[in-house]
């Protein structure tokens, strides 16, 4: 400190120390006299005196600076205090400024086309078959309908052309093979012939009048009336009389009896023992020819019935072929379906819908060329199914031949994959097709990979698909890459910060003002006023302050209140809690500051109470105030930062610098982002250092006496 | 000496009435739907065997949350003087019973960050001062900066990317192995070290910074006082001047920042505790103020409080303890 430094121009505000100023005035009025003096001797003098030499004591040695040039000049040769001023007008003008001329915003998501692996479509080898009608058939009873599949995969498995089945209700059918995936159904033609059950249908006896009715063909038997009332009086279901066995069936007030019978009732002709003994042969069920005429066995219940076949008329046709056509507009009807299958047994051609059409045999399909145009197919089919795993049935025929060659080939070498190339459409936001400028739809060649598992074929490629650009490493058009949303980092980071700035000179500012007016208040009147307000600030010095912010933000996520009005409350709870601290260090300033001859004089003026504490008291205590505001603001934001990391400050879609470094916490998150994380993170770290460095210096440039 | 002490004690307890009437307030003011939300959700916690019902009427015969505030206050205070805390929502287990299964893991943490803390941040604080704008004190104080800088929780990401996902030399969270339950009684102590060490490393550097600058600055402010010019001025040697008469006396801030600091070790780290998964008085009270659990949060806040007061009182008393011109006034 030298004498000049010391002696400058001091108005009382700043320096804060230095007594009187009518004393200063008085000493600074007396050097400039006397510099004016020197002066004019030296002008005087210079007629004589070539080179002018500056006395010893000239103020022109010395320049005089006045305290806040002092300050100045203390501050900015502090080489750690420029540094922390450096970083924070780069911080400011990062989080005020840049995001003007940076074209994203805060909550702009990106999306990127790019590469992702789809399950493009699906094969496989059709084994149910389809019941495709002939024109006019009757409708096929839904029991053989639902065994047509496992009777011809049973026949296949055990080489038989034809095989008869029956319904429910009697009918028969028969599955005649035609070729392989083809087969006919026919329904036969046949009546009951003639029948063996356990029991016959004897009598039938009503309890009311006790009537007794025989069947037609039935005997009487003497006493059967009796031993049916005796059956009857005894709840028994069956009698004995005579060598008969009988039962009966009740149905309210009406008994059908029944004789046990082992012989054969015919509905038609009797025929003799020959006949019976084929039909015992076949009693498991079976066909066969007597008399030329064809009888076929059915088992039924304990007995079995003999059906005589008249004829048989076909119904429908059973494939495992399915249709693909070459033109989506055209539709592929049942009769089409039939024709064409038809045709493709004898090989030639066939009529449907009015027009011709000719059917080609080739490897692994069949290609149906109308007659009019034999060039291009307009269907095939083929036992192999090829969808879109989508479900939309898009695919091309071209594609479905590549895919068809493919796993012929696969199957052909016994490999489990195999793959093709195919250009592969680019999907839109919409998951739609994207077009080019010329209304095209654009398409890459992909690879489209097929693998066989377990018989069913899945195709999958690469697809180029319109995605939100997330975890995008730094780019030309993301400097700092984008995040899990797809938002740019480095978009996010300024407005993070500008955020985070903002809550730190709100929160700063408001505990501030609140600090100054309590310890203001308690340090100029004294007595009880200050001792309720020193208790007030033990209070709240007492308070943990990171818990009750903790259990507000839990709070406020509970209540889902918005981003910005959780923001302002937050800010508001920060103030709160840390006025305690100002208010300490005002009302000590002040009680040294009463005393101080300044004050005696303003009270000896006559100034009114708050003229002297806000004009001429607080003033003073500024250069502490300044300090520990700045070194506040570097701890509000870590507050601020930490609450927003843990979930429970700023909020989504508002960037905070926590927050973003919250969203890659995750282990797996933390080692494959660090382009995210860490340079967010050490913009908290330079900014609150920057911070701490302008307070350092401040205080050292304010308060020289600290310094050696 | 008495009467001081006394007064302090007898201020205490009013501030400790206050703060925790605050605290109170708050939670008696958290709305009755986020309460009633709270309970029916813990209640239906698997293991739980309360409904949210019983739940709340038993935080309203505990805490008074049905009277009015002052009585309310009085009900909660006088339950709490008893011993009565309540159980715990969010860990369905008395809130004492908690209390005592994890406040060691905190007190053993704080402790070993405590020694750590005044082993490396005195020494180093001392060398600055004693060397003045050298390369030695700028780098002393950049470091403890920096250190006063820097989040909790981005030094715990720092530390745990470079130590255990990069070197793999510690575990990521939690206190036990994959083994633990194969280990006999040293391999768990040594399981259990593995675990610590990092969120020791964690809050040793996030508070090792205030303690440098704290030894800089006094250190600093004593060898500028007139004895220690007196002492250069007799010839004394440096290291001598240094060490007896300028270190004595920067230990009397010390030793009462120091002791007043003491109570912190049972308070345990919130942040740290959390980001590690060390199951210490923070977590539990990190959870439980996340989850809404009043009864555990409500003891929490009051056990701190009367922390940070018995702090306070012990520095003051250090302070003329330690400092026999303070006693003189």
């Amino acid at each position: 400190m030298n004498f000049t430094e010391e002696n400058g121009k001091v108005k009382h505000i700043p320096g804060g120390r230095v007594g009187n100023p009518m004393a200063q005035q008085s000493i600074n009025e007396a050097l400039k006299e006397r510099e004016r003096k020197a002066r004019e001797e030296l002008n005087a003098d210079k007629t004589e005196q070539a080179d002018p030499e500056l006395a010893l004591d000239s103020t022109e040695r010395v320049k005089v600076l006045s305290p806040g040039q002092l300050v100045f000049k203390r501050f900015i040769t502090n080489k750690l205090a420029i540094v922390g001023s450096l970083i924070l007008i780069f911080m400011f003008l990062f989080a005020f400024v840049m995001p003007i001329f940076y074209p994203y915003s805060q909550t702009e998501i990106f999306y990127k086309y790019d590469n992702s692996l789809i399950d493009y479509a699906q094969a496989k080898e059709r084994t149910e078959y389809t019941l495709l009608y002939l024109d006019g058939a009757p409708e096929v009873h839904y029991s053989v309908k639902n065994k047509l599949t496992a009777t011809i995969t049973g026949m296949e498995k055990d080489g038989i052309e034809e095989m008869t089945l029956a319904d429910t209700d009697g009918n028969s059918y028969s599955i005649r093979k035609d070729a392989d995936h083809i087969y006919s159904l026919y329904a036969v033609d046949s009546e009951e012939y003639a029948s063996i059950s356990g029991s016959v249908k004897y009598a039938t006896y009503s309890t009311i009048g006790s009537v007794l009715t025989y069947e037609a063909d039935a005997e009487e038997v003497s006493g059967l009336a009796d031993a049916i009332k005796k059956a009857i009086s005894g709840k028994q279901k069956t009698f004995t009389l005579g060598n008969d066995e009988y039962s009966l069936v009740q149905d309210k007030k009406t008994y059908t009896v029944f004789r046990a019978s082992e012989g054969m009732n015919y509905n038609f002709e009797k025929q003799g023992e020959d006949f019976e003994a084929l039909v015992t042969e076949n009693e498991e069920g079976g066909v066969f020819t007597y008399k030329n005429e064809t009888f076929r066995v059915v088992p039924a219940g304990e007995g079995l019935v003999v059906y005589r076949v008249n004829g048989e008329s076909a119904v429908a046709l059973l494939t495992t072929y399915v249709f693909d056509t070459y033109d989506s507009s055209f539709t592929v009807s049942d009769e089409f379906q039939v024709a064409a299958l038809q045709a493709s047994l004898e090989g030639g051609s066939f009529t449907a819908g009015g027009t011709d059409y000719k059917v080609v045999s080739e490897e692994d399909e069949t290609l149906i060329y109308s007659a009019a145009d034999s060039t291009t197919p307009v269907a095939a089919f083929s036992t192999l199914v090829i969808r879109r795993y989508s479900g939309e049935d898009t695919l091309s025929l071209d594609f479905k031949e590549q895919a068809r060659t493919t796993i012929e080939e696969m199957n052909a070498s016994g490999s489990k994959t195999g793959s093709f190339t195919w250009p592969i459409a680019q999907v839109d936001a919409n998951g739609e097709y994207a077009y080019d400028e010329n209304g095209e739809v654009i398409k890459e060649d992909r690879t489209v990979t097929i693998t066989n598992k377990n018989g069913s074929y899945v195709m999958t490629a690469e697809q180029v698909v319109y995605l939100i650009d997330t975890f995008s490493r730094p780019t030309k058009e993301h400097p700092a890459g984008t995040d899990g949303d797809g938002m740019d980092v480095l978009s996010r980071m300024m407005y993070g910060g500008r955020v985070s700035l903002m809550v730190a000179f709100v929160v700063v500012i408001l505990e501030t003002v609140l600090g100054i007016i309590m310890g203001g208040i308690a340090g100029f009147f004294g007595g009880w006023v200050d001792n309720v307000i020193m208790r007030a600030v033990d209070i709240f010095y007492c308070i943990p302050s990171m818990p009750i912010l903790i259990i507000m933000g839990a709070m406020f996520d509970a209540l889902k209140m918005k981003p910005y009005v959780r923001l302002t409350w937050m800010m508001a709870v920060l103030g709160i809690l840390g006025w305690a601290g100002v208010a300490r260090l005002v009302r000590g300033q002040i009680l040294s500051l009463r005393e101080q001859e300044f004050m005696v004089a303003a009270e000896a003026i006559g100034l009114r109470s708050r003229k002297r504490i806000f004009r001429h008291l607080i003033p003073n205590v500024m250069p502490q105030l300044i300090v520990t505001a700045t070194s506040g603001l570097g701890g509000v934001i870590i507050t601020e930062s930490t609450l927003s990391y843990l979930g429970l400050g700023v909020k989504h879609p508002l960037a905070s610098w926590g927050t973003m470094i919250n969203s890659v916490s995750t282990a797996e998150a933390m080692k494959s982002y660090t382009y995210i994380w860490v340079p967010v993170g050490l913009l908290i770290c330079l900014t609150v250092v920057a911070f701490n460095f302008v307070g350092d210096g401040l205080r050292d440039a304010f308060d020289p006496k600290m310094k050696r | 000496m008495a009467k001081f002490i006394a007064k302090r004690l007898g201020l205490c307890v009013i501030i400790f009435f206050f703060v925790t009437f605050i605290v109170y307030i708050l939670e008696y003011s958290l709305p009755t739907s986020y309460v009633e939300k709270t309970a029916r959700e813990l209640a239906t916690r698997p293991g739980n065997t309360k409904s949210a019902q019983q739940w709340i009427d038993e935080l309203n015969a505990q805490y008074g949350m049905d009277q009015g505030i002052i009585k309310g206050y009085g009900t909660w205070l006088g339950n709490s003087a008893a011993g009565h805390f309540g159980d715990s929502w969010a860990q369905t287990m008395p809130v004492t019973e908690l209390f005592n299964t994890c406040i060691w893991y905190s007190f053993v943490m704080g402790l070993i960050c405590f020694i750590l803390e005044i082993i490396i941040a005195i020494p180093l604080g001392v060398l600055a001062a004693r060397k003045q704008y050298s390369f030695t004190d700028y780098a002393v104080t950049v470091v403890s900066m920096i250190a006063i800088s820097m989040p909790t929780f981005f030094v715990a990401t720092v530390l745990k990317l470079i130590f255990s996902v990069k070197l793999g030399w510690f575990e990521l969270v939690g206190m036990q192995g994959r083994y633990y339950a194969t280990l006999d009684a040293a391999g768990r102590f040594k399981d259990l070290a593995n675990h610590l060490v990092l969120p020791i490393m964690t809050l040793t550097i996030v508070s090792i910074g205030g303690l440098m600058r704290y030894t800089r600055t006094n250190m600093l402010e004593v060898l500028n006082a007139d004895y220690v010019r007196t002492a250069r001025a007799k010839g004394l040697p440096e290291n001598k001047v240094v060490s007896h008469h300028a270190f004595r006396n920067t230990l009397i801030p010390l030793v009462t920042i120091l002791g007043g600091s003491l109570p912190g070790l049972f308070s345990g780290a919130l942040i740290t505790e959390t980001l590690f998964g060390i199951r210490g008085i923070g977590y539990y009270a990190y959870a439980s103020m996340v989850a809404g659990d009043i009864p555990f949060t409500m003891f929490y806040l009051a056990f701190i409080s009367i922390l940070t007061l018995l702090g306070n009182l012990i520095s003051d008393i250090l302070y003329a303890v330690v400092d026999p011109r303070v006693r003189v006034n």
